[in-house]
């Protein structure tokens, strides 16, 4: 990102973030990638919302994620590990060794939330997802807190990078310009060699300092684990395409990340294409069935809007602001309430029909009588003046001023465009009618028509945002 | 919660309160009517709010024992590492900054800086709590966070009262017991959002039914035509609000408490006056054959069918009447702040008082405050948050003192909650996840001034010292939320048999509930 190679003493704040992310969004000719780091952001969450996160360091770690989006799951793992922002979210920047008298222990932090929210889960897993049952019929823990405990030791020893690292560097003093963004470093000193079990791994007392080795059997054993696969076959397609997929899809994903076909694990690029390829994606027939499918992100569909219809920066530099509060769209990029991210993939919508079949609907957390008046009430807003500061993104709907005589063409429009030709008869019948009941003046001025003509594209657009075929996404 | 939610019983529950396609005209009728008429009864109405506090509270620096036994061990585990995390004894002065306080000999160089902020605040409890196994004190005593000051006169009118180690549990659970693993134990001890959800909904994350709700459930039907205000959210969705009928309405803190859908409440669109009906139609569309198309239409139309008749009910004096919060600012940055957990209460103390016009006689309100995960920094954080807490807290008892005219605090009970408690030694500069919590529990019916359940032996074991109450660094609850759950369930007027229903470990407990109302 253009942060990444900005003044470091610049002013920066989190808007800067947004205008970056918002134009790479829109503009990106990477689009799969784009998606899939927004994807990651979600499961290797760090949040603006924490006030020790650095721009810089945010803008940078959300290239990382970028960079390792098609990648392997290994690398970006260690990456994730190592990011100083990672370590500022999750506090194991800094992170001392168990003292001598036995009252300081290690940060738990990173230890529990790495493997709970990041890659294994808490329950043992299936290669379909399905949780490992014990003889009594009960889920099995695949860590208890002493493991964590112990892998909590793994992750002592890092902080700040510095050309010369001291005591005080590593407390955060000295601060080098560029240790936002660079990876955190070894400082022996605070690194823990007592002995480290976690996940039937040990790491036996040593009389010397490892911290690399240390680190690689943590990730290789974090990596290794069977239940790497289903947890991120869930997670993705979730993220992607349904909120609840059948097991022998997640079991085709799953089977992808432990082996891409030419015995690589953890192989993203192969992950993603099959959970973008897979019969169960494409399906008409599974497709239209009342579970699947889900509820589309609000960052996802204001994107939609923007990409859709061509909406351009008036400033060239994407001024927008965060769109976190309820009275928006109660999501903004990397800017989750907590680590458990907007909401949680394993989320049931209590009293609804979604729940009275016990079926996950993760984007329904936000959903509620304020969020979803307050989502039309944006998007009402965007589609007629544009949205950020000054309206500064704005779409001329040049295409379907062009078409907007006739009414048929203009909801076929924003049908293909937004809803994949998915509008049902009445939804288009009724965008047809609102349309409709906007005259074009037969004798008018052609001010007064081209006036007419962009109502009706904007109503068009704004209806089709909308409508039920749109907000789910099938 | 252990029951399965089924279809028939939402589509009965959307006949009852109305959720799906019933206008919104009957009930803005009779607000109409009631509008200026004398409805401002206060009998038999009574409101349970939940203050939730995400990310887990360390309550072992919000009410402190201060025998000299126990602080001997809280300063042997607090006062280590980069920033120590130890309150000063009671009566310590505060130091400023740049000078070095006596207790430490430490120089104090910032705020956030536990001697910048004096000595914990002592609190005398009207009766003795008993003196558990394990402590050599002869005496316990009690102090709260210095932050907490705002707090102190209410505990001392007994409208508070402190609940000593709270915690989830299926079965009371002795230390031995934890260790041997002798007992059912409460699934993903430590993970956030499965103590959270226990502690909302007696189950892990996915749980679809919480206390708060299923307590509605019992008490809506008292609620008439308006019922479905009866649980009724500030801070978004949470499983405690979901019951097998009542369904969470969640309010705006903004100056009206209904957002309208613009677009479909006007009387044209971009030109078209076609438009506004067809986008009611398609946004209300609860008929698609997508399940969470029809869903997210279902919250639309309950959005949609009360905003006029809520928001017309703010406009009566009653509610116009509710004073903002004071100006909140925070202890250790100086400068002044918004306060969310401050603006929710505003907007539950309004939703309170325009029930002397609507009528309502139960009510569950849900608000929280989020930042509490102090892993570290938490000398920055933690006092912030509390300074928040006892900010908003007293702001509300102090409008519920004088509702419109009318003392309304014997009949609102206000308590927290939190995931969990956190660890009694410090990491260096904070604390990591644990288990049991001291709480609060605020409210005019309360026997308050008073600490209930036991109140733990602190300290992690040592050669010589081995704590009954502590399971490594966490506090194994001695007070299950069941028990704590179940007092106010009563208080609120559900019946013991419900009551069991709702808590199905409740009879696990002797006796299950506890006296402090």
């Amino acid at each position: 990102m253009q942060l990444r190679v900005a003044d470091p003493n610049a002013g920066l704040g989190p808007n800067q973030f947004y205008e970056a992310f918002w134009q790479n969004a829109v503009t990106g000719s990477d689009q799969l990638r784009q998606r899939m780091r927004f994807a990651l952001s979600q499961i290797f969450v760090i949040s603006l919302v924490d006030p020790n996160i650095d721009i810089r360091g945010a803008a940078s770690y959300y290239d990382m994620l970028g960079a390792n989006a098609l990648g392997n799951y290994r690398t970006l793992l260690e990456q994730v590990t190592l990011h100083p922002m990672m370590g500022v979210y999750l506090t194991h920047l800094a992170n001392q060794k168990e003292d001598t008298a036995g009252t300081r222990s290690p940060d738990e932090n990173y230890a529990r939330e790495v493997m709970q929210l990041m890659s294994i889960g808490l329950f043992m897993l299936n290669p379909d997802g399905t949780k490992q049952l014990d003889t009594s019929g009960q889920p099995i823990p695949t860590y208890t807190q002493d493991d964590i405990s112990g892998l909590a030791r793994v992750f002592t020893g890092l902080s700040w990078y510095a050309p010369t690292p001291t005591n005080n560097t590593f407390f955060g003093g000295n601060r080098n310009a560029d240790a936002t963004i660079r990876p955190m470093i070894f400082y022996n000193n605070y690194h823990s060699t007592s002995q480290k079990r976690f996940l039937g791994t040990t790491i036996p007392a040593s009389a010397t300092v490892d911290i690399a080795g240390d680190l690689r059997i943590a990730l290789d054993t974090i990596f290794n684990h069977p239940n790497v696969g289903p947890f991120m076959a869930q997670r993705l397609i979730q993220q992607f395409v349904t909120s609840n997929p059948s097991l022998a899809y997640v079991r085709c994903v799953a089977t992808v990340f432990n082996n891409n076909g030419s015995g690589v694990r953890g192989d993203l690029a192969a992950v993603i294409r099959a959970v973008l390829t897979d019969s169960e994606a494409r399906n008409i027939g599974v497709v239209s069935s009342a579970s699947f499918g889900k509820l589309r992100e609000p960052v996802i569909r204001l994107a939609n809007w923007m990409r859709a219809f061509g909406a351009t920066s008036q400033s060239g530099n994407w001024l927008m602001g965060s769109t976190s509060a309820n009275t928006s769209l109660s999501q903004a990029p990397l800017t989750s309430p907590s680590v458990f991210n907007f909401w949680r993939p394993g989320y049931v919508p209590p009293s609804t029909q979604l729940g009275a079949q016990n079926l996950q609907a993760p984007e329904f957390q936000v959903v509620d009588e304020v969020t979803v008046a307050d989502y039309l009430n944006t998007m009402q807003n965007a589609v007629n003046a544009g949205v950020g500061s000054g309206n500064d993104i704005r779409s001329a709907y040049t295409a379907e001023i062009a078409i907007a005589n006739d009414p048929v063409a203009l909801v076929d429009r924003v049908n293909k465009l937004l809803v994949y030709g998915q509008l049902s008869a009445i939804s288009q019948q009724r965008i047809n009618e609102a349309v409709t009941g906007v005259a074009i003046p037969a004798t008018g001025t052609q001010a007064q028509i081209d006036a007419a003509r962009l109502n009706r594209a904007k109503l068009a657009v704004f209806l089709a945002m909308a409508s039920p075929e749109y907000l789910a996404l099938r | 919660m252990s029951e399965e939610f089924s279809r028939r019983h939402f589509m009965r529950c959307a006949s009852a309160l109305g959720l799906v396609g019933q206008a919104g005209l009957p009930f803005a009728l009779q607000l109409a009517a009631m509008n200026g008429a004398a409805a401002q009864t206060t009998s038999d109405y009574k409101a349970l709010v939940c203050i939730f506090l995400f990310g887990g509270n360390d309550a072992n620096n919000m009410v402190l024992a201060t025998d000299t036994d126990t602080w001997d061990r809280y300063w042997l585990a607090r006062n280590t590492g980069t920033n120590p995390i130890s309150l000063m004894p009671v009566g310590t002065a505060a130091t400023p900054v740049g000078s070095v306080n006596a207790v430490t000999g430490r120089v104090v160089t910032s705020r956030a800086d536990p001697a910048a902020w004096g000595g914990v605040l002592p609190i005398v409890p009207r009766t003795a709590n008993p003196i558990p196994a394990g402590t050599n004190a002869t005496a316990r005593t009690f102090a709260l966070h210095p932050m907490l000051a705002p707090l102190r006169p209410i505990f001392s009118a007994n409208r508070l009262a402190v609940m000593a180690n709270v915690g989830t549990l299926v079965t009371p659970t002795t230390k031995a017991q934890y260790n041997a693993r002798s007992v059912p134990l409460p699934k993903n001890l430590y993970s956030h959002n499965d103590q959270q959800s226990i502690w909302q909904a007696g189950s892990i994350e996915g749980a679809q039914r919480g206390w708060g709700g299923l307590m509605a459930d019992a008490m809506y039907s008292m609620n008439g035509q308006n019922s479905v205000f009866t649980a009724v959210s500030a801070a978004g969705n949470a499983v405690f609000m979901a019951g097998q009928n009542v369904v969470q309405y969640q309010i705006s803190t903004g100056a009206l408490p209904s957002i309208r859908v613009n677009g479909a409440v006007a009387s044209s669109l971009f030109g078209s006056t076609a438009a506004p009906a067809r986008l009611r139609s398609m946004i209300r569309d609860i008929s698609s054959p997508s399940l969470f198309a029809s869903d997210h239409a279902g919250v639309v139309t309950r959005s949609m069918d009360f905003a006029d008749a809520l928001n017309a009910a703010y406009g009566m004096p009653a509610a116009t009447s509710v004073p903002a919060p004071p100006v909140f600012t925070n202890p250790i940055s100086g400068g002044t702040e918004a306060n969310p957990l401050a603006s929710q209460l505003q907007a539950v103390a309004k939703m309170i008082a325009s029930n002397m016009v609507l009528g309502m006689r139960r009510q569950v309100f849900f608000v929280s405050l989020g930042g509490w995960d102090s892993h570290d920094f938490q000398n920055t954080a933690q006092p912030n948050l509390l300074a928040k807490v006892a900010h908003g807290m007293s702001y509300f008892d102090g409008v519920l003192g004088n509702l419109n005219g009318v003392n309304m605090r014997n009949t609102v009970t206000t308590f927290t909650a939190s995931d969990f408690s956190r660890t009694f030694s410090t990491n260096g500069d904070g604390t990591d996840h644990a288990w049991g919590a001291h709480h609060f529990v605020m409210g005019g019916a309360l026997n308050g001034g008073d600490v209930y359940g036991q109140f733990p032996t602190l300290g992690n074991d040592r050669t010589g010292f081995n704590n009954p109450n502590m399971a490594g660094n966490a506090l194994i609850p001695t007070m299950s939320v069941d028990q704590y759950a179940a007092t106010m369930g009563r208080w609120f007027g559900v019946s013991d048999a419900n009551l069991s229903g709702i808590f199905p470990n409740l009879r696990n407990f002797t006796p299950n509930t506890v006296a402090f109302v």
